[in-house]
């Protein structure tokens, strides 16, 4: 919202916002980190993704020009994990590769193009990273994640195979990282334990100069009793700051929106959170996914949403259930008439992972309570803020 | 809301819709599962079906099955799995693939002033290629010839994918797990014998999760129904077929399940084979207007086969 030169600052969409298609490669399932709350469960240091699979997956997708589900004016080419950039010498070969071909073949992705990388950090400030950093800077996308206080990162975000912190090695490439992507925003992540370091750890990314904090609660069933009333008290505590300190100028956290928690039509408000099933997904072994969720090393119940693979294309029989979601029909009829529903949100793979059945259409209500204390602390902060702005 | 109990007697019992019976060795249902089936669709107000083996069954299961009102699929209701030269039964099932369907539709057509009801059942649908559209169309084509000509001299024969959705103004569907329960001679439940099938025959098993193995029953005689997600049988909760008219589609959710992996998706081939025969009963339609039939129930005209490509311009 405006007010007379009074702007609170709104989180940044994402590029292309809907227009884009995504491509994520699942570079490997490796990571230096082993984060209490991952939930990779199959991460491993096998399935690094060869030359030979990437170069295949990339020639696929190019050759789908006439493809209605291909249909879309720009692309994002993502780059996940475990942590992407421990093979930083594969991406380079592949997005060299892909802008090499997007220009001979002509294609309408030629400068309509993003490379994305969600990294934890790490090695950013490595050579090899900052040479393709400088070589593509105009076309990246790079966030990394640092969960806030070194007390509340380390509580989770430790390396493998020990108990050590990862927040020392992170903290120190955030400034390199703003400098190189200004406006850029990290993700953090909040589970049970570190509740009562919201507050403080929001202030702390806002201290470091990262001014977009996009924060949001696992999906998974991990929360205890109380844990609703901690983190309302938490939010209550941040809208205090914020408001307080007149942070909300310049600085956001996706915790408070100004639309959210209201009644949500069947007809009208009806579409489905994400985009599982619109977006496509390859691993080492060349096999295709509706989104990362669904490949094995992110399940713990279920066996894996094979959709397809290099050699024989999409089967798509097996995004029809993806492609036909809307809210209301994967919802418990408690979450249809919840009077606050707007803006709860659903992970489909968990979703599918949680699921009674084989199937995307049971909506897991698992983070239900915590929906609910977020908005009485959202409602909170916007009838706050707006009584500020009214006296000023 | 459930009405219907199927009874399946022997694990030969005779294959009546899609999915062939696999199985080969006779194991009869004990008397004491049968008695306790017939008590459970007693109690529930269901109308039993008895699903028949090839061979005759003793005195003691003759008495159990004839003390409650039935109907005897492999007996009353007649399956065949190719075409016959005559049907006599009031209610047969001919089951064929596609492609022996298309081979066969001058022979079929021949069977049609014969019978006053004949269910076919395609039992390859998973293999419908689009090319194979114009041949299935003309088959169908072929069938309302015949069918046309049996109106007119005052015959009525049911053909179940052209002549349902002449009276069909709601999805009349195969209702499995809905409408349509099974019982196994194991004394299990099951939404239909396609999932027995699989069970039997070790087929990985992505309907219940809680069991890795191929467990596929949906509770037992013992301890009642217990059917995971049930509401997801229901045709409200399938995105696709509640807003489609091919009113007569069997939407048999064991092709959903083992062709898109969830159980109210239809596959492109079913919708595409039941927008064919709906077209085609709009044929029908039309042309026994056009001879004077008088209509109720007016067939629309669409530009699509599978809801599914449309499906922005209908949700």
């Amino acid at each position: 919202m405006k007010d007379e030169g009074l702007v609170v600052r709104e989180g940044n969409k994402g590029w292309q916002e809907g227009r884009a298609k995504n491509i994520t490669f699942i570079v490997t399932k490796d990571c230096q980190l082993a984060c209490k709350y991952c939930y990779l469960v199959g991460k491993n240091v096998q399935e690094r993704m060869s030359w030979e699979i990437a170069k295949a997956a990339i020639d696929f997708v190019l050759n789908r020009e006439d493809d209605p589900d291909f249909d879309y004016p720009s692309v994002i080419w993502d780059f996940i994990g475990g942590e992407p950039f421990l093979e930083i010498d594969l991406i380079e070969k592949i997005c060299d590769y892909i802008k090499t071909e997007l220009f001979s073949r002509n294609h309408r992705w030629f400068n309509s193009y993003r490379f994305s990388f969600s990294t934890n950090g790490i090695n950013y400030d490595s050579e090899k990273v900052q040479r393709f950093i400088e070589k593509n800077k105009e076309h990246l996308s790079i966030g990394i994640t640092i969960d806030g206080t070194q007390r509340k990162h380390d509580l989770n975000r430790v390396y493998k195979n020990s108990e050590r912190g990862s927040y020392a090695d992170v903290a120190r490439n955030i400034p390199l990282w703003l400098e190189q992507f200004p406006g850029a925003g990290t993700k953090v992540t909040i589970s049970s334990a570190d509740i009562p370091y919201i507050c403080e750890s929001v202030l702390h990314l806002y201290k470091l100069g990262i001014r977009q904090v996009n924060i949001n609660c696992v999906f998974e069933d991990v929360w205890s009793e109380d844990d609703d009333k901690l983190f309302e008290d938490q939010l209550i505590l941040l809208a205090d700051a914020i408001i307080d300190e007149d942070l909300y100028r310049g600085y956001s956290c996706s915790f408070f929106q100004e639309h959210l928690g209201h009644p949500m039509d069947c007809v009208y408000d009806n579409q489905n959170w994400c985009g599982a099933g619109k977006m496509l997904a390859v691993d080492a072994a060349g096999n295709f996914y509706p989104c990362t969720r669904f490949a094995q090393y992110s399940l713990r119940d279920k066996e894996a949403w094979i959709i397809g693979n290099i050699r024989d294309g999409i089967d798509k029989n097996k995004l029809r259930p993806f492609l036909t979601l809307d809210r209301c029909t994967q919802s418990t009829l408690e979450c249809v008439n919840c009077e606050v529903a707007q803006g709860c949100a659903w992970c489909q793979g968990e979703n599918f992972d949680a699921a009674k059945t084989h199937t995307v259409f049971e909506r897991s209500t698992a983070i239900c309570k915590m929906h609910k204390a977020r908005v009485r602390a959202n409602n909170y902060y916007w009838n706050k803020l707006y009584r500020k702005l009214e006296k000023s | 809301m459930l009405q219907y109990l199927s009874i399946l007697l022997d694990d030969t019992s005779v294959a009546y819709c899609h999915a062939d019976n696999p199985l080969t060795e006779r194991y009869l249902i004990p008397l004491e599962t049968l008695r306790k089936a017939i008590l459970f669709g007693m109690k529930e107000n269901l109308m039993i079906q008895y699903v028949y083996p090839d061979y005759e069954l003793q005195e003691e299961y003759n008495a159990l099955i004839e003390s409650i009102d039935h109907v005897k699929i492999g007996r009353d209701v007649v399956v065949y799995n190719e075409v016959p030269k005559k049907i006599t039964a009031e209610n047969a099932v001919l089951r064929l693939s596609i492609a022996d369907f298309i081979a066969k539709q001058y022979d079929i057509a021949v069977l049609l002033p014969q019978i006053a009801r004949l269910n076919i059942c395609l039992t390859d649908i998973e293999t419908f290629k689009d090319e194979q559209i114009e041949e299935y169309q003309k088959a169908l084509t072929t069938l309302n010839t015949v069918l046309l000509d049996q109106y007119k001299s005052g015959n009525r024969p049911q053909l179940s994918i052209l002549t349902d959705r002449l009276q069909l103004k709601e999805m009349h569907n195969c209702g499995a797990g809905d409408t349509n329960i099974i019982v196994a001679p194991n004394g299990k439940f099951y939404l239909c014998p396609a999932f027995y099938y699989d069970e039997q025959t070790g087929i990985n098993n992505r309907l219940n999760h809680h069991n890795p193995t191929s467990e596929r029953s949906v509770g037992d005689l013992e301890n009642g129904l217990q059917i995971p997600n049930p509401q997801l049988l229901k045709l409200d909760r399938a995105p696709l077929c509640r807003i489609c008219d091919a009113y007569q589609c069997n939407r048999c959710i064991w092709l959903n399940q083992k062709l898109t992996w969830d159980i109210n998706t239809p596959s492109h081939q079913q919708c595409v084979i039941a927008h064919l025969e709906r077209n085609a009963t709009r044929d029908l339609q039309r042309k026994l207007f056009d001879a004077g039939f008088a209509i109720e129930n007016e067939i629309k005209e669409i530009t699509y086969l599978d809801p599914f490509d449309v499906r922005k311009n209908i949700n």
